[in-house]
């Protein structure tokens, strides 16, 4: 017994001494997505641009003096593993942050762990909002940072019936809801709403939209009764499908003989990653709404995408693809919130995440390849919005931009 | 303004009758021109708004060069503007030669040097959605003319929808000489709603009830705000006849929608079965519960990829850390847009040998313990699904529709698109072709002798290990065949089999094992409850409020008729078959075990 | 096989099992609360042994009875939403919206609990539904099923449906479930906080005896007349049938009994993952519990419980080693065991015994004359 338990000191006193040594040279940063399962085609685009962006602030001196030392777990599209894998991120590695995640189930399952271990999580990826954690930095777009945008647009070009579709789960249903008040304060009659409402026990309209489940395939349906409300004229579609559910959407769109001319779709879930499974012909001239463009004319910009090839061309990481990349938003949000992490963490002189979490909330400012974003006190970011349209080459042409919107999680109820 | 008009509609008028020039003021190139300089959207649109019946044989070749990024504005170094067209666009700076619009000459500067196109010195001219709809205003008056029926009818849609009663006159001439059946019914609906706008009640009345006779699908909403008009106006005879003019359109639009949802169910049924028949013969002919069997469909729809990236520019596929390039064709046109025409026997076949190979690695050792065929082969469909990962990524890729599969033909309203109208027919050829291989060809008598009895057939000389073979090969392939077709359809990506294993064991067990005449039934059942469901479930669910308990839940089911109807086809599956548990064809026999 | 092992053998099974239990239920527990194996460590356990119990669900279905049910996932996932839901209540006004009712309810436009939920705040209620909502499911199913004599492949496929079309319908979220999402952000359980190290910890030991439990039951269940028959339906259901025996209201009970363990698996795993979603629903979920019991060993009890440990080890440490390859490793390893060891890894010492007496011949010494054991139980009789 005293011979082991002395072992099981030597071996502690051995191990933290090695930790040591290490964190005078590194800091250890846990990248939590998934990288096999459904969500890997996303998420394995948000692994590059991080292992990329760590890349370049290492080759510059790191934080603090300190490399960034990543610990890249899998997710692998299973929401109680993404759970298992944040413990085993903040109680066995014990990372200064953690970017990741995706989908909001995967955000919501490793919620409580972070709120336990006072970890710090940047989430990088548009989501419905009604969510304001303090151990959570919410670089993603809030609703009023796509949706209501994207509205005002399509009001302003004198669109005047809309359509709503989305898959069934919480952004959507969240969004929907969102736009159904917004609509009705812009006093656009609830008979121009499309896509059927849900009522309450007293037959009052609570929301609005039309649902189906992941990885429908059957939209013959739904393109005629689009095909129908839209035969009036000025109507457009306000799409909240997610990725896979696209291609039989506007394959099936196209064959009933709509075009964006007719009726366009603006879509909030299409970046120019998700371009590179859809038939890109058949979608020219329909809308997105972002936060960012891979086609935004800046010299930060065209900096960030050179680089991120360049990096591509020359890095060994195994599993990565290196043809026909390209810069979405998503990944340019993760891009900015290790910047802005870099930046808290300089400022507080300190890794603690009570610190970093202070200097966030103070209002951090990063010139990145979407321009000037800064960060609020409510662990959200003031970005620029754009509206862009889908060009053959998977590209977008960017139409409007909105400057310095502030990202506001609260919306139910704000534009009743 | 009144004169204006007036002359306006008489050039148009001179313009369709005899096709002539125009004799305004303005030439297309000199407005549009203008419209490039012009500092914002509003007053592009404006500018190009005037061109209105007036354009000349230029303006299509201009509107279609601006969109394809073609006109750009130069800037001299002095502030000059000059606005240019460099065919190629911004792709095509280092090599094109700028030329400039009004004058149709190349761009030169001041001493005379042809102009190299530069990012800084050109602006390109950009547009959007609102302008290219101006645009296309613009060239539907001139397409009023045109030779082609299908641009005649579009524009008299578009014009009909704007609703613009400058535009009566020259709908109205239209309407006098066109002699083809469709335009001509559009033309009538497209005046008649333009009349809705008119000052003379009279003619609103006469309009609503021409609207009522052609059962107008699209002036429902146009209707609707008349009546309400007219209800708040108190115009009797008005609210009258829009009333019944909207229960003539809704008449219409029950027997579309009931004619689309049986159109619907048979598509979606041919789909099923396409996706079916492979199990049929794998599953039900010979007992091998093959879990593979999405992933069979997905070679068929990676090998379709494959065929298009030949006929095209080649690929590069990486493979366990070997790049294998495969060179192009590089065809274009039509000659690009046949390779499905070559995709579908290739699908077979690459299918049909990936089936082989399964068979003879690992099936052949389980035809005694089918559940563990499902086991085996659940283990094949996850490395397979990886081997897709690793040699075409994660992504879905990139399968286009050539042109003979994304039209569609529309008869009064309804919508037959050429990709289902092609799913029905080529279900319907392939259900004959196995009949056929089944019941007709040596090899078919073969299959069924060893399939009824293995031993006793192999008694007889039959190489059962051959006939196997050569039946698993065959539902593989019918399951590649599958996989072309769905790639016109859907996605085509790692797990595209795992949406469809799941369906396809329904279809096969509902219509009984064994039984091909039963596939086909229980496809096209299973296919068109579910359309019936999702068409009609919204209008079916408000009217359940009463049913005491679920009431609410169940009026509530309109918004996502999809999903339910879904869930409410796998129950009366589930119910079916405890009524008839062997299917609707049961195999007869006397055994008590099969 | 070892369905009905002679008494030397299953003493030493019960030996060896009663280590394990020790050590697992007593020492490891005991290890971690002085800080010697990490929470984490305990945490993962806790995980794997309520998938061994869904392990063995499976197990007292297909390897005991020759049913394969695809279904036991809905069950395992029904017990966990029951679970959750009463987790759920214990969140009260601790949830983002600050309000008495859940989360999703209030986005969803909800200002008041609906009826069906009212109940869940009792913990003994919600543990009476743990039992009772698989039960009545799989009563229901089972008693038409069997009636109209549905079985073997047929049976596997309609219990996919019958997950399948469960799963879709829990993915709406007007099922008022939490859809897509699920339950997650639980705070308390019986006044307890549920992410303590305290409670994780009990949480473990109560799924290590439950496992404990559910295995002396089954272990004494095939030692009973009943388990006779079960294995009789198993090996031919007609001859037993012929016999007298209601055949299907024996497949019923044993239906409902599994459906039962699986769904307190499921009850169990909750609390320890924090999440419960539809996703655990999904067909392959299922066919990832048979693939645990067919490569540990079916128609034994420890097999199962040693497949479902084996493959979610493998899992973690694999999908963490070589990602890009471990479903090469997991699709390789099924298509082997399938094929070259249908009796699955408990079966491996039995397999190896002839090569173990070759080696042993080698030194003539100690050589002892080895004959195959006379044991006629070992022949693996049609199985499926």
């Amino acid at each position: 017994m005293k011979f082991s338990k002395l072992l099981a000191v030597g071996a502690l006193s051995l191990s933290a001494l090695i930790s040591s040594v290490q964190a005078a040279e590194s800091v250890k940063v846990g990248v939590l997505h998934s990288l096999s399962g459904t969500m890997a085609i996303s998420e394995t685009s948000l692994r590059d641009i991080l292992l990329f962006t760590f890349d370049e602030i290492n080759a510059k001196g790191g934080v603090l003096g300190k490399k960034i030392e990543p610990v890249v777990v899998d997710g692998a599209s299973d929401w109680p593993l993404f759970a298992e894998k944040a413990k085993q991120l903040l109680e066995q590695d014990e990372v200064a942050v953690t970017f990741g995640c995706w989908t909001s189930v995967s955000r919501k399952s490793v919620l409580p762990v972070y709120e336990k271990n006072n970890g710090l999580l940047f989430y990088p990826v548009q989501y419905e909002g009604e969510e304001e954690s303090q151990n959570v930095f919410y670089t993603a777009e809030a609703v009023n940072q796509q949706a209501t945008p994207a509205v005002d647009y399509l009001l302003e070009q004198g669109y005047t019936k809309f359509y709503l579709l989305g898959t069934d789960y919480v952004y959507p249903q969240t969004t929907n809801l969102v736009l159904l008040e917004y609509l009705l304060s812009k006093g656009v009659p609830i008979e121009n709403i499309g896509g059927g409402f849900r009522r309450d026990g007293d037959g009052d309209v609570i929301s609005a939209g039309k649902y189906t489940g992941f990885g429908h395939t059957d939209y013959q349906q739904i393109i005629s009764e689009i095909k129908q409300f839209a035969a009036g004229g000025d109507t457009a579609v306000i799409s909240t499908l997610n990725g896979d559910t696209n291609v039989p959407f506007f394959k099936e769109y196209a064959a009933a003989g709509l075009s964006a001319e007719t009726c366009p779709v603006v879509s909030f879930s299409i970046s120019e990653d998700e371009f590179r499974g859809l038939p890109a012909d058949q979608l020219v001239g329909q809308l997105g709404c972002w936060t960012y463009f891979q086609s935004i004319e800046s010299p930060a910009n065209e900096k960030f995408v050179a680089d991120f090839q360049a990096w591509l061309a020359k890095s060994n990481v195994t599993g990565l693809v290196k043809e026909g990349r390209v810069t979405c938003s998503p990944m340019v949000l993760s891009y900015a919130g290790v910047y802005l992490w870099k930046a808290a963490v300089e400022k507080a002189g300190s890794f603690d995440v009570d610190k970093v979490r202070m200097a966030l909330k103070s209002g951090l400012s990063f010139d990145g390849p979407g321009g000037t974003v800064t960060t609020q006190p409510n662990m959200h970011l003031t970005k620029n919005v754009f509206i862009g349209e889908t060009k053959a080459n998977g590209q977008f042409e960017i139409l409007e931009e909105f400057e310095g919107v502030y990202g506001e999680p609260w919306l139910k109820g704000k534009f009743k | 303004m009144k004169i204006i008009h007036t002359h306006r509609w008489l050039v148009i008028y001179a313009l369709l009758l005899w096709g002539g020039n125009s004799v305004g003021a303005a030439t297309s190139r000199e407005v549009i021109a203008e419209a490039m300089l012009a500092s914002n959207d509003r007053e592009k649109i404006a500018i190009i708004d005037t061109l209105a019946g007036l354009g000349d044989a230029d303006l299509a070749a201009l509107l279609a060069a601006w969109k394809r990024d073609e006109l750009f504005v130069f800037s001299d170094t002095n502030g000059s503007k000059t606005p240019v067209l460099i065919p190629g666009g911004q792709d095509a700076f280092d090599t094109a030669v700028p030329q400039t619009i009004l004058g149709q000459v190349i761009l030169v500067d001041g001493s005379g040097e042809v102009v190299v196109p530069t990012r800084d010195t050109m602006d390109r001219v950009r547009h959007n959605n609102r302008l290219r709809r101006a645009m296309k205003r613009v060239l539907d008056l001139m397409d009023l003319g045109s030779e082609a029926a299908g641009k005649r009818l579009q524009a008299v849609q578009t014009i009909g929808f704007s609703r613009d009663l400058d535009n009566l006159p020259v709908l109205e001439a239209r309407l006098a000489i066109e002699e083809n059946g469709q335009v001509h019914q559009a033309l009538r609906q497209a005046i008649a709603l333009v009349q809705l706008n008119h000052a003379e009640p009279v003619v609103r009345l006469a309009a609503v009830k021409e609207l009522g006779k052609i059962h107008s699908l699209s002036s429902t909403d146009a209707l609707t705000s008349i009546l309400a008009d007219a209800t708040k106006a108190g115009d009797q005879a008005l609210v009258a006849a829009a009333t019944s003019a909207l229960r003539e359109v809704e008449e219409h639009r029950s027997v579309v929608d009931f004619v689309g949802t049986i159109f619907r169910g048979l598509s979606l049924g041919s789909i099923l079965l396409v996706v079916a028949l492979g199990l049929a013969i794998t599953f039900g002919l010979m007992g091998v519960i093959n879990m593979a069997h999405g992933e069979m469909i997905a070679v068929g729809a990676y090998t379709t990829y494959l065929v298009q990236n030949i006929f095209g520019a080649g690929i590069v596929i990486p493979a366990f850390g070997l790049s294998i390039g495969i060179p192009g064709m590089n065809l274009e046109g039509w000659g690009y847009e046949l390779y499905f025409v070559a995709a579908v026997p290739a699908s077979f076949l690459m299918a049909a040998l990936v089936g082989i190979a399964l068979e003879r690695g690992i099936i052949q050792f389980l035809y005694r313990r089918p559940l563990e065929s499902l086991l085996a082969t659940w283990g094949v469909s996850l490395v397979l699904q990886q081997v897709f990962k690793l040699m075409f990524g994660a992504n879905n890729v990139q399968v286009s529709s050539p042109s003979y599969l994304s039209g569609n033909w529309t008869v009064a309203d309804i919508v037959f698109g050429w990709n289902r109208v092609f799913v029905i027919g080529f279900a319907i050829l392939i259900v004959f072709g196995v009949w056929l291989a089944l019941n007709k060809t040596s090899l078919g008598l073969l299959i069924r002798a060893v399939m009824q009895n293995r031993s006793m057939a192999g008694f007889m000389g039959v190489r059962t290990a051959r006939v196997n073979m050569l039946t698993f090969g065959l539902g593989s392939g019918l399951a590649g065949l599958a996989g072309a077709f769905l790639s016109q359809i859907g996605n085509v990506g790692p797990s595209l089999g795992q949406a469809y294993i799941v369906d396809s064991f329904m279809v096969v067990v509902v219509g009984g094992v064994g039984n091909i005449a039963g596939t086909v039934i229980s496809a096209f059942g299973i296919g068109g409850i579910d359309q019936v469901l999702q068409q009609y479930l919204p209008v079916w669910a408000p009217g359940l409020g009463w049913v005491p308990f679920f009431g609410g839940f169940l009026q509530n089911l309109a918004q996502d008729s999809s999903v339910f109807g879904k869930i409410l086809v796998l129950a009366f599956i589930i119910l079916f078959l405890q009524w008839r548990p062997a299917g609707i064809f049961a195999r007869k026999g006397r055994q008590l075990d099969e | 096989m070892i369905a009905q092992p002679d008494n030397s053998r299953l003493k030493t099974e019960l030996i060896i099992a009663g280590m394990i239990a020790f050590f697992m239920l007593v020492v490891m527990p005991i290890l971690n609360a002085q800080g010697i194996i990490s929470n984490f460590t305990i945490n993962l356990w806790g995980k794997y042994l309520s998938y061994a119990l869904l392990a063995i669900s499976v197990d007292l279905l297909w390897g005991y009875t020759g049913l394969l049910s695809l279904g036991q996932a809905l069950f395992f996932t029904l017990g966990g939403y029951m679970h959750g839901m009463y987790l759920m209540r214990m969140i009260g006004d601790l949830g983002q919206y600050q309000q008495p009712i859940p989360d999703f309810l209030v986005f969803l436009g909800w200002t008041e609990l609906p009826n069906f939920w009212k109940p869940f705040s009792s913990f003994p209620f919600a543990f009476g539904m743990v039992l009772l909502v698989p039960g009545i499911v799989a009563g229901i199913f089972g008693f038409f099923a069997f009636r109209s004599r549905i079985k073997g492949v047929y049976f596997s496929i309609l219990t996919q449906a019958l997950t399948y079309a469960a799963a879709i319908m829990f993915f709406r979220n007007n099922l008022l479930l939490g859809g897509n999402n699920g339950f997650t952000d639980f705070k308390f359980i019986l006044g307890f906080d549920i992410l303590s190290a305290t409670t994780q910890r009990w949480l473990y030991i109560a799924t290590g005896v439950t496992l404990l439990g559910v295995y002396a039951l089954c272990r004494w269940l095939s030692k009973t007349k009943f388990g006779l028959v079960q294995r009789a339906i198993r090996d031919g259901e007609n001859r037993v049938l012929f016999s007298g025996y209601a055949a299907a209201d024996y497949k019923l009970f044993v239906f409902v009994l599994s459906a039962m363990i699986a769904s307190v698996a499921g009850a169990l795993y909750v609390p320890q993952v924090g999440i419960i979603n539809p996703g655990e629903m999904v067909p392959a979920k299922s066919l990832e519990a048979v693939v645990w019991v067919a490569v540990g060993g079916r128609g034994t009890l420890v097999g199962p419980i040693i497949g479902a440990i084996f493959i979610n080890v493998l899992k973690s440490w694999a999908a963490r080693a070589f990602p890009d390859l471990w479903l090469f490793l997991l699709g390789g390893l099924f298509i082997l065991v399938v094929i070259f060891l249908p009796g699955g890894l408990v079966s491996l010492p039995e397999r190896l015994r002839p090569v173990w007496a070759k080696i042993r011949s080698w030194f003539p010494s100690r050589a002892v004359a080895v004959t195959a054991p006379a044991d006629s139980d070992s022949n693996p009789t049609k199985l499926n």
